[in-house]
């Protein structure tokens, strides 16, 4: 039996319905609505309409903790989690490398920054503070941090399947022994910008959600947070935590149809249903109840109903939606009915579909009505998001035996090597490997000056642009009109990937995808937000708000090249590519896909300007970046930039032409010193253990591909970090840099593994990666292994190792 | 053509970003969605912005704008009665 099925082993929840598990479930019991009128902010449109507002005092209920009201929300759940289970450190048998904390975020920080936006607005902005809570990232973080997680640790945004996502990816990382412990969840408060998005495209019923009903006619938004830890079981036995429920199934696809509707025929729904099912073991007839993801939408309930008839036939199991209880809760939502399966599971009880009383004949089956006690052995919740981005997830009795025909013990996946099939970019400094290895000679790229929007009083911007980078030969203008920046510079580097096209002999069923960005498609959302504010919430862009969505990139992709397999969007500040380049990987790896898109993207845009400037992040009179460079004096910061790199990825040996080797991909949290930076000798060892992990002999690690940016005391981080991994490897392991042709961004580090790819491809010498910087030793001759070594504000780091 | 139908027609093509597309191109009895211009539901949305925003009409329900959408020529008829 495997020891490594993930296991429950605490909850926490903080909503609408009730903060804290037991007043949740008794809400659930007793039949009480958490919906009711918005008081958290004035919409002079949407302010009728019935929501899931958090009524508690969530302040106060977050006690020290600071950040945005989804960071709260997301840390007054995971703490009831915690204490349940036990985790907090010290805690016996539980060790911070491997713990890691996966959060589902899409709205984030949204509502404060719309309180930044709208005082620019009026020309009287003098409180920045919010935005540094903008990024999903943010609430991960949190957590990670009063936790004392450094295990793997990271944010997804798949819009309202987030939550599920990151709860499927912290059991693989358990499943894979990365992982011994996982905090798992997802958060998100009520804002201005969903709330007009979806009346935008004209998806709230006022009156509250009535999921299933004939009269259902949309959705009430809700905000709130739920959390899991999820533990590998054999360490949840070993020190004595009680088991409240296992996760024996999860299952992830993609619709590849929509922007924001679901495929109507529920194939994609279906297709995540039966993953599940088949990775626990299990036959449709296992499953003894399902909470729908149900959101009263006409298009959804529809949808779902078709897609449980594809997976159980005519019998299909009783069934009921909870969002008339919670409000739709978006990235939470997946998270929350996680904690509602659990409950069933413990308390034998289910509960009914409020707002449900008449059938639909389209529908043609109906809800249970009531709570009721139901001896369950195996709960099954689905989660849909935007971009047709499916999560399902199956949870079983704590004592009920693993299925025989579950997916049994693998070995760890995490060293099999893969083979980069082809890789495309999107570049300040070019769009080719020549193009690139040009502008690393000139020793970088000289940053332009761009015109600032009048709204900003900063006066002219400066960073590190793409200018045209081709989306008008590579994309058609049909397909081009409704894309935003950021998704073309996504999509005509996936093309560049694959110029080919996918080859016909893959099932579409069997291709992922997995997109990094930091903050998502800036300018949309900015032109949303925008003209909300400015015309008081008059006429508002439903096409801006579809592709406002994080995953706006990952989702497009899948619709354009019909990628129906897992579909991910990690943002997680600048480890967003490695985090979804893990996707990727695993999928890979398991079997589960044969062929795999990972990258990142990023836009620049005067709102990270601005508040970079305000903090000290940017220097626009900086000459340039400069990594490593001590002869340059005075304060020294990075430039702002942009880009999107994607790479074709295979199981090595399997497909051609292979282009170079991934042979690991890890992202966790490093120690840090005082000052917010890691310590070096702690960051060598996890390098070398990483690579020894893999199966990778440290001694042939040649060269440290670092994201230094010219900031002295980080490039001194990355310095030491590169000497102390030369003692531990017994031999010199020199330096490399490229962000003085990328520029700084959260995706920066996708531009860098494009680079690697030219390094150990004998296209880029490496001296060049040091070209200008006097005061580095270049290496010499072509590098076999190019570790891409990543450090993160926030405390977060990421290793690719890519060898020839 | 008549003024509206000129203005209507221009503002179509832009609110939908149609930049092949010509005010010729869009025929008054031809639906608007799925085919002729080859329009979705997110376009039919942003159609329905672009009718608060410029024509006050508020549409407030996927049934509506269904009907009102049918062909540019009831979505016209539409706006001529409706404009305020």
């Amino acid at each position: 039996m495997s020891s490594r099925r993930p296991v429950v082993t605490g909850v926490g929840i903080v909503s609408a319905a009730g903060c804290g598990v037991s007043a949740m479930w008794d809400a659930l019991r007793s039949g009480r609505s958490g919906l009711g009128p918005l008081s958290l902010f004035a919409s002079p449109r949407y302010g009728h309409c019935q929501v899931g507002q958090v009524r508690e005092d969530v302040d106060q209920l977050a006690g020290d903790a600071s950040g945005s009201r989804s960071d709260k929300l997301a840390w007054i759940a995971a703490r009831e989690a915690i204490q349940q289970s036990g985790l907090a450190m010290p805690a016996t048998g539980i060790r911070a490398e491997r713990t890691g904390v996966l959060l589902g975020s899409t709205v984030a920080g949204m509502l404060g920054t719309e309180e930044v936006v709208g005082a620019l607005l009026r020309k009287q902005c003098r409180n920045f503070t919010p935005l540094r809570y903008h990024e999903c990232a943010s609430a991960t973080d949190l957590c990670a941090r009063r936790l004392g997680a450094r295990g793997p640790t990271a944010t997804f945004s798949t819009a309202c399947s987030a939550g599920a996502l990151a709860i499927a990816t912290a059991a693989g990382l358990i499943e894979d022994d990365e992982l011994d412990v996982a905090l798992a969840g997802g958060a998100d408060s009520l804002s201005r910008l969903t709330l007009n998005g979806f009346g935008s495209l004209l998806l709230l019923d006022a009156d509250g959600c009535r999921p299933f009903d004939a009269a259902r006619a949309g959705i009430s938004l809700g905000e709130g947070a739920a959390m899991l830890v999820l533990e590998a079981e054999e360490n949840a036995r070993a020190r004595g935590a009680r088991i409240l429920a296992r996760l024996s199934g999860w299952g992830a696809s993609c619709d590849a149809s929509h922007p924001t509707a679901p495929d109507p025929q529920g194939v994609g729904a279906a297709a995540a249903m039966q993953q599940a099912l088949e990775r626990g073991g299990l036959s449709p007839s296992d499953i003894g109840f399902v909470i729908a993801h149900g959101t009263g939408t006409p298009d959804n309930d529809v949808m779902e109903a078709r897609a449980l008839r594809r997976v159980f036939g005519s019998a299909v199991p009783p069934f009921a939606s909870v969002k008339r209880f919670f409000g739709h809760t978006l990235a939470a939502s997946g998270a929350i009915k996680a904690v509602v399966c659990v409950q069933a599971l413990r308390e034998q009880a289910a509960p009914g579909n409020l707002g449900f009383e008449n059938m639909d004949a389209e529908i043609g089956m109906q809800p249970a009505r009531e709570f009721e006690s139901r001896p369950v052995e195996q709960v099954l919740s689905s989660s849909f998001g935007f971009g047709g981005n499916n999560v399902v997830l199956v949870f079983s009795r704590a004592d009920s035996p693993p299925s025989s025909r579950a997916a049994g013990v693998r070995r760890r996946s995490s060293g099999i090597p893969l083979a980069v099939l082809g890789a495309g970019l999107v570049s300040a400094g070019g769009h080719t490997m020549a193009g690139v290895r040009t502008a690393l000679a000139a020793g970088g790229v000289t940053p332009s000056w761009l015109e600032s929007p009048a709204l900003f009083p900063l006066g002219r911007l400066r960073g590190y642009t793409c200018g045209d980078f081709g989306a008008g030969e590579a994309i058609p203008a049909a397909r081009r009109r409704r894309l935003g920046r950021l998704q073309q510079m996504a999509l005509v580097a996936a093309k560049r990937s694959l110029p080919q096209g996918l080859p016909a002999s893959i099932s579409p069923e069997r291709v992922c995808a997995a997109i990094g960005t930091g903050l998502g498609c800036l300018g949309e959302t900015a032109a949303f937000v925008e003209n909300m504010l400015i015309n008081e919430e008059r006429a508002p862009l439903a096409g801006r708000f579809a592709n406002s969505v994080h995953n706006a990139c990952a989702s497009q992709l899948a619709i354009e090249l019909n990628l129906r397999g897992l579909n991910s969007t990690a943002t997680h500040r600048r480890i967003s590519f490695e985090a979804a380049l893990w996707h990727c990987a695993n999928e890979l790896r398991e079997g589960r896909a044969d062929m795999a898109l990972a990258g990142a993207a990023d836009e620049l845009s005067p709102y990270t300007q601005a508040a970079g400037e305000r903090w000290g992040w940017w220097d626009e009179n900086a000459p340039a970046i400069r990594p490593f460079d001590r002869e340059l004096t005075g304060r020294r910061r990075p430039l702002p930039g942009e880009g999107a790199a994607v790479f074709a990825l295979a199981r090595a040996g399997e497909a051609s032409p292979e282009s170079a080797r991934l042979s690991g991909v890890h992202f966790g949290r490093f120690a840090a010193r005082p000052g917010g930076l890691p310590e070096a000798q702690k960051e060598a060892v996890w390098i070398r253990n990483t690579l020894e992990r893999d199966g990778i002999p440290p001694a042939s690690a040649d060269l440290l591909l670092t994201g230094a940016n010219g900031w002295p005391s980080w490039d001194d981080a990355y310095r030491e970090v590169a000497s102390a991994l030369s003692v531990l490897c017994g031999h010199e392991v020199s330096l490399g840099a490229y962000k003085q042709v990328s520029g700084e961004h959260y995706s920066a580090s996708a531009f860098g593994f494009f680079v690697a790819l030219g390094l150990v491809r004998g296209e880029i010498e490496p001296a060049l990666c040091m070209a200008g910087m006097p005061s580095v030793i270049p290496a010499a001759g072509q590098p076999r292994t190019v570790l891409l070594y990543t450090l993160s504000p926030g405390g977060s780091h990421a290793l690719c190792c890519v060898c020839a | 053509m008549q003024p509206l139908t000129d203005e209507l027609k221009s503002k179509i093509i832009k609110a939908l970003n149609l930049d092949k597309v010509t005010p010729a191109d869009i025929k008054q009895d031809e639906p608007l969605f799925g085919t002729g211009l080859g329009l979705d539901s997110l376009d039919a949305l942003d159609l329905v912005s672009m009718l608060e925003r410029d024509y006050g009409i508020l549409i407030q329900d996927m049934e509506s704008a269904r009907q009102v959408f049918a062909s540019y020529g009831t979505l016209e008829d539409y706006v001529q009665r409706n404009r305020r």
